[in-house]
């Protein structure tokens, strides 16, 4: 069994290698004074308080702020975690131009990243006219008094309410059983909603660091699926045109 | 342990994507399935560690161990396996079927690495 973390990060090693370097420093620190005490026990001279008194202040000072460095270690390398979750997420959604395969991310960071067991995406339709169940996932038959379909027709408080006024909820939502509902926006306007009906059973609730998640599916994840869709239907109006161009060529 | 070369194993590019980030510094060959990941341990016979996803199309993830198994190449090869299957059933069937370790998804790099650091040198 080895103890030495995995250094994948040379940042994150060399943090962890100068907090423990400290630490044995202290610890060499501490021998060296107890050493340094029995031989003057030993030799019958008295032990110089004083001086004594103010290094193990300085060595307390000392102890404490390798544990603040410590902490404040641990503190940058979950924030680095977190960043990571939430630059690969977006780097994603943005890889694709094909609208089945950014839906195909969503799905995966919501699954994956936010540990969602049932969800569904809904959009609004071109027009503005109704709604659209564009992905549903672990759906059973109990969900679908509302998600049944490709349409959704309203009737869930807590989706019905942030496809009203695009603030992002979170449960307890009053008389929805909704787990998050994101408001999916293309800059600034809502075109719909990601409901997260259920979590993983070994995930009992969101964690403070998901918003941030949450907050991202609901700038990017829209807008990365129009920009894909309105590429798909330029590109199938340009092969229909250059079709209808070569019919009156004669081609 | 500290390994030379990570396998990673799973049909979602997006965390075939995590792993590439979460990892980097140490080289990494990636699959999308199990089928593909016995080719890619063919090729690269340095790989030291192997992250696996169970649902996968073609190939599973407990049908890859059977395979590594019938190859000779278990209990040699640490296997980690990364399910959103959390049912302690479901991490039995993992653990006896060669798996070295098993992670829930989701998890962040802290959890990946220390995972991987608790990990015996020689299985």
């Amino acid at each position: 069994m080895n103890d030495e973390p995995v250094r994948s990060n040379p940042a994150e090693g060399s943090g962890k290698e100068l907090v423990e370097e400290l630490k044995g420093t202290l610890e060499k620190a501490r021998q060296l004074v107890r050493q340094l005490e029995n031989q003057l026990v030993r030799a019958g001279v008295p032990i110089p308080r004083g001086p004594d008194q103010e290094l193990a202040a300085r060595l307390a000072r000392t102890e404490a702020d390798v544990k603040e460095l410590a902490a404040q270690l641990a503190a940058s390398e979950r924030q680095i975690s977190r960043l990571m979750n939430l630059y690969v997420a977006t780097y994603q959604l943005h890889a694709t131009l094909t609208p089945e395969e950014v839906l195909q991310t969503i799905a995966e960071i919501a699954v994956n990243l936010l540990g969602a067991k049932k969800f569904v995406v809904i959009l609004r339709r071109d027009g503005g006219q109704g709604f659209e169940v564009a992905l549903a996932q672990g759906l059973e038959a109990s969900d679908a008094a509302f998600f049944s379909g490709e349409e959704y027709r309203g009737g869930e408080v807590g989706v019905d309410a942030t496809l009203a006024d695009g603030v992002l909820r979170l449960a307890p939502i009053p008389k929805s059983t909704m787990v998050a509902v994101v408001p999916l926006k293309v800059q600034g306007e809502l075109v719909g909603v990601l409901a997260v009906l259920e979590l993983l059973p070994h995930k009992p609730a969101l964690r403070p660091e998901d918003r941030e998640l949450l907050d991202l599916l609901s700038a990017h994840a829209a807008s990365a699926l129009f920009a894909a869709r309105i590429l798909a239907t330029k590109d199938r109006r340009l092969r229909t045109l250059e079709s209808l161009i070569k019919l009156a060529r004669g081609e | 342990m500290q390994p030379k070369k990570v396998l990673a194993v799973d049909d979602s590019k997006l965390m075939l994507r995590m792993y590439e980030v979460m990892l980097r510094g140490t080289p990494l060959v990636l699959a999308e399935n199990g089928l593909q990941a016995l080719e890619v341990l063919r090729q690269h016979r340095d790989v030291d560690l192997v992250l696996l996803d169970i649902n996968m199309p073609l190939m599973n993830g407990l049908e890859f161990l059977e395979a590594l198994k019938k190859e000779g190449r278990l209990p040699g090869l640490p296997v980690i396996v990364v399910s959103t299957d959390g049912e302690e059933d479901q991490i039995a069937k993992g653990l006896a079927a060669g798996a070295t370790a098993y992670l829930t998804k989701p998890f962040d790099a802290e959890k990946l690495r220390a995972a991987i650091a608790a990990l015996p040198e020689n299985p």
